[in-house]
């Protein structure tokens, strides 16, 4: 969680009304919002449970998961207002995180 | 340096290390250098190896004993465990990312057509609760 944590406290309160940040991951959606709530962050989560979108956008990362299970390759990806992607961070290490800052650069240079 | 200063400065090492990951992974660039760790462990073990080769004594072994399971442990977990193959994406800088249709926490569909015009997004995928 560490990740959607430093990019929600790097963002102004400003900020948090002019960018969209979109949260997909397998998980139910009860514990994703209940996350939200509890680090109070300006995100929208979205449930993909048989993981559809991530296959089509060629992310998953197979039988990556703690019991086997196919799990999403943890990306960043920043889109401008014509949903054209700007900057893209694809994670290689299950322990790495984009750097905040420089997403925030990213979406800042739109 | 005598060989029970090595083993306890070996020692003190693999805790400080431990300790300052635990309570540092919010900070990106520690978290980003993975192999800090596994390079202050290997300090630890070639220390802990000197404390050895200077007196043949139990603290001596113990600090080689810990720095190397722990080197060991780290590296196996850093450079195996943790790596992911690369992704073969679709996503391409500059070009458009195909749009989808899920449900968020409220059961309310979120699409990237409808921010289309309006804007920014910045999509994370992530492994979800861990």
């Amino acid at each position: 969680m560490a990740e959607l944590q430093g990019l929600g406290a790097a963002l102004s309160e400003a900020e948090k009304t002019g960018v969209e940040i979109v949260a997909v991951s397998p998980d139910p959606n009860a514990r994703s919002h209940e996350m939200a709530q509890r680090l109070r962050l300006g995100y929208r989560f979205v449930a993909d449970s048989d993981l559809t979108v991530t296959r089509r956008y060629g992310l998953v990362h197979t039988r990556g998961g703690a019991h086997g299970e196919d799990v999403p390759t943890p990306t960043t990806v920043v889109l401008d207002r014509d949903g054209v992607v700007r900057w893209l961070w694809i994670s290689s290490n299950f322990q790495l995180r984009p750097n905040p800052d420089e997403v925030l650069r990213a979406v800042r240079a739109l | 340096m005598r060989s029970g200063s090595l083993a306890v400065l070996s020692v003190l090492i693999c805790a400080t290390t431990i300790a300052a990951y635990a309570l540092l992974l919010r900070v990106p660039t520690v978290r980003n250098h993975p192999e800090g760790y596994v390079a202050a462990f290997a300090l630890a073990a070639t220390l802990a190896g000197l404390a050895v080769a200077l007196a043949r004594r139990w603290y001596a072994w113990t600090a080689l004993g810990l720095s190397l399971a722990l080197l060991l442990a780290g590296a196996t977990f850093n450079f195996v465990l943790a790596r992911i193959p690369e992704a073969h994406t679709t996503l391409r800088v500059g070009e458009q990312a195909p749009d989808f249709n899920l449900p968020d926490a409220g059961g309310q569909a979120v699409s990237l057509a409808e921010h289309r015009g309006k804007k920014p997004v910045v999509l994370v995928f992530y492994r979800g609760y861990w």
